[in-house]
């Protein structure tokens, strides 16, 4: 096969999948993020506990061992699930375990003055948080997240270990039967960087777009 | 569901596993050091060409996946006669992989020396490499030490990604066990609380050196 | 006298050992102007704060209409800490102008004025908007409604805190140090706004102020804090000519040298 045709069969076969895997594992770690970084401030002793042990368990072991463990030792205690599932789940949940650190310091790092103004105004909790605070603290942190989903993309490659048929598997499969080794494993690493490129310049676009004229 | 008889049994042959974990991050570490700031003295060079040269390979490996970086070092390097151990490949393709990132680290804690210490340097008529040595690396690094710290544990816990080039650290250990016996839930849960249990005290002496470092600096 | 509006009784804080209100007893009457004077530290600044909730109290009580602020009387009369409920009522009929402006560099001008009359008091959103661009044009910055903070003057960005506040109708309205932190020529703006709405609101009106002149020409009555006391309290001719206590005569005194030495 030519470099051009190998590329096309890669993305052909892997592209959803990786790009899938990207997608759902990345709702997935905002939402837990955004849900661990607001617990994570809560007055109660108990629930920052909590988060602070799923944080601390999911940035102190390796994804691959986490990614490994809900695939092949989970469906010991009955829990079978896809790899897809299996491979979202880690993910998500590995990098919803960094995000949450990055909503947390966000909001924290929204200046005090604007609780104060909101309580002036009589805002409720709720209210103030969702109005004034998130809003600003999500342009904070817009930098950082950015950052998390391009490593979040690429560490999608580590679904091909169990068998989730992404492009990194696929391009496996090709080198096995076709045996062309440089040429795959070449185009390989050119997708991968045409797709995380444009990310991580989107991303800067976005931020600078959010901060137009307001900060 | 779980056997502790099992679990002790196993345990020995993961943790002697662990030494080949930890001298393939130390060695992936020291070449992601030296390599890190080849990347940044390169990128700030005046010549163009050097400069976009390494700018370009940086971004380029930031942007692409260390699992795919290892597959090339250890599938295509061999087609061009270059065969290396699982250990050197892993090796290589994690230094490489974070030299990028620290980098990036070096290149913030540089900018954040003044322009005054530049100028100090040349009234004292430092010449180029005096001025790295003496004045700037000095007052640049200090600050960014908690940071270098993390990716040392960030490079610790991606070492697992070495067993798809077959090397047979504490991963893949765990996995060779299992597939002896076809029990992975010992195995690999002894694997992630050992990552758990040197990492988690890592990063909170990191985060003492860190509080001892904003208060510095 | 008709009821006094707010009344501070025997109100005490601490923050953790150090005693920064001392048993204070206070009354404003409806539509009353008050300037707190005194060094920094004194209290004044806390003692405010009190009134908005932004800091708790240690012991005492502050009553609003006759509602108490930071507590709630239980089936037999006794007091109890207030619920946040509670505390939102009572608290919705104050407002505050901060030194530091704190308006949401997220929305523009028009929005900070409208943000709170919807969100807080359910106010319709047509009828806020018309509320806040009244305010604006108050405060004489209508053709800003578009703007984001960002994009404002000092002057102007305490002008939109103040519309901000205002569009709330609160019947005690705060200003901590509204002008400190401008630059000297922004500060003759901001005053004739604060003065344009002292005389023809019957809003209450709490001012701390290093502002002597402007003190004496807006307020019905000074109170002088020193070490979490009012020292002294009384109507502007008598505090600013007539002091009594040794304290205020010396703060009056450093004040004006102060202020007629040249930078």
């Amino acid at each position: 096969m030519s470099f051009w045709e190998l590329i096309v069969s890669l993305l052909g076969q892997g592209l959803v999948i990786t790009l899938l895997t990207t997608v759902l594992a990345a709702i997935l770690a905002l939402v837990l993020g955004f849900i661990g970084g607001l617990m994570r401030l809560s007055k109660n002793k108990f629930i920052r506990f909590i988060v602070a042990i799923y944080v601390e368990v999911f940035r102190g072991t390796s994804l691959l061992v986490q990614l490994f463990w809900i695939y092949f030792v989970l469906p010991m205690f009955g829990l079978t699930m896809s790899a897809l599932t299996a491979a979202v789940l880690a993910i998500g949940l590995n990098y919803g375990a960094y995000t949450s650190e990055v909503v947390r310091s966000g909001i924290q790092s929204v200046d005090k003055g604007q609780t104060e103004a909101s309580i002036a105004l009589n805002f409720t909790r709720v209210q103030r948080m969702r109005r004034i605070i998130i809003p600003q603290a999500f342009i904070l942190m817009l930098p950082n997240l950015g950052n998390q989903l391009i490593e979040l993309f690429k560490s999608t490659s580590l679904v091909a270990l169990i068998t989730l048929t992404d492009l990194t598997y696929q391009a496996n499969v090709l080198n096995a039967t076709t045996l062309q080794t440089t040429q795959i494993f070449t185009a390989l690493l050119v997708i991968y960087f045409v797709i995380a490129w444009p990310m991580t310049k989107g991303m800067k676009m976005l931020e600078r777009k959010m901060t137009e004229g307001r900060m | 569901m779980w056997d502790w008889n099992y679990a002790f049994e196993v345990l020995p042959d993961i943790a002697s596993a662990l030494w080949v974990t930890i001298s393939a991050t130390l060695v992936g570490f020291v070449l992601a050091l030296v390599v890190g700031l080849i990347w940044t003295l390169m990128i700030r060079s005046n010549n163009k060409i050097i400069s976009n040269v390494a700018d370009g390979i940086v971004k380029f490996i930031r942007n692409t996946p260390l699992l795919v970086q290892l597959y090339f070092i250890f599938y295509v390097f061999p087609q061009f006669g270059l065969s290396l151990e699982p250990f050197t490949a892993g090796v290589i393709g994690l230094g490489l992989h974070y030299s990028t990132y620290l980098s990036e680290v070096y290149r913030s804690g540089i900018e954040s020396v003044g322009p005054g210490q530049w100028e100090v340097a040349t009234a004292l008529n430092f010449d180029t490499r005096k001025t790295w040595t003496r004045i700037i690396l000095p007052q640049a690094i200090p600050p960014v030490l908690p940071v270098i710290g993390n990716y040392f544990i960030t490079m610790f816990k991606e070492t697992p990604l070495l067993s798809a080039i077959t090397l047979v650290e504490i991963l893949q250990t765990a996995q060779n066990i299992g597939a002896g016996t076809f029990r992975y839930t010992e195995p690999l849960t002894i694997v992630g609380v050992l990552f758990l249990l040197l990492s988690y005290p890592a990063s909170v002496a990191l985060r003492q050196l860190e509080i001892r470092v904003t208060e510095r600096y | 006298m008709s009821e006094p509006i707010v009344r501070y009784n025997n109100v005490t804080k601490y923050f953790d050992d150090l005693q920064v209100l001392d048993g204070i007893d206070f009354e404003i009457q409806p539509g009353e102007k008050v300037a707190l004077i005194g060094p920094s530290g004194s209290g004044k600044t806390t003692f405010a704060r009190l009134l908005m909730t932004l800091e708790e109290i240690t012991d005492g009580t502050i009553e609003v209409e006759g509602d108490y602020l930071w507590h709630e009387q239980d089936d037999n009369g006794d007091l109890k800490p207030a619920s946040t409920e509670h505390l939102r009522k009572v608290r919705s009929n104050i407002g505050m102008v901060f030194q530091h402006f704190h308006l949401f560099p997220h929305m523009t001008v028009l929005e900070n004025v409208m943000e709170a009359p919807v969100t807080v008091q359910g106010r319709d959103k047509k009828e806020a908007k018309k509320a806040a661009e009244e305010m604006l044009d108050k405060v004489g910055l209508l053709d800003k409604a578009d703007s984001y903070p960002a994009q404002l003057s000092g002057g102007q960005k305490q002008r939109v805190a103040i519309a901000r506040a205002l569009v709330m109708n609160p019947k005690v309205l705060i200003f901590d140090e509204p002008t400190s932190a401008l630059d000297p020529e922004l500060v003759g703006e901001v005053l004739d706004v604060i003065k344009d709405i002292a005389d023809q609101g019957d809003t209450s009106m709490l001012l701390i102020t290093h502002e002597m002149d402007f003190a004496k020409e807006v307020a019905d009555r000074i109170a002088f804090f020193d070490g979490g006391k009012i020292i002294e309290d009384g109507p502007p001719s008598e505090i600013l000519y007539n002091p009594k206590a040794p304290r205020l005569k010396e703060f009056l005194e450093r004040f004006m040298n102060t202020q007629s030495s040249p930078e």
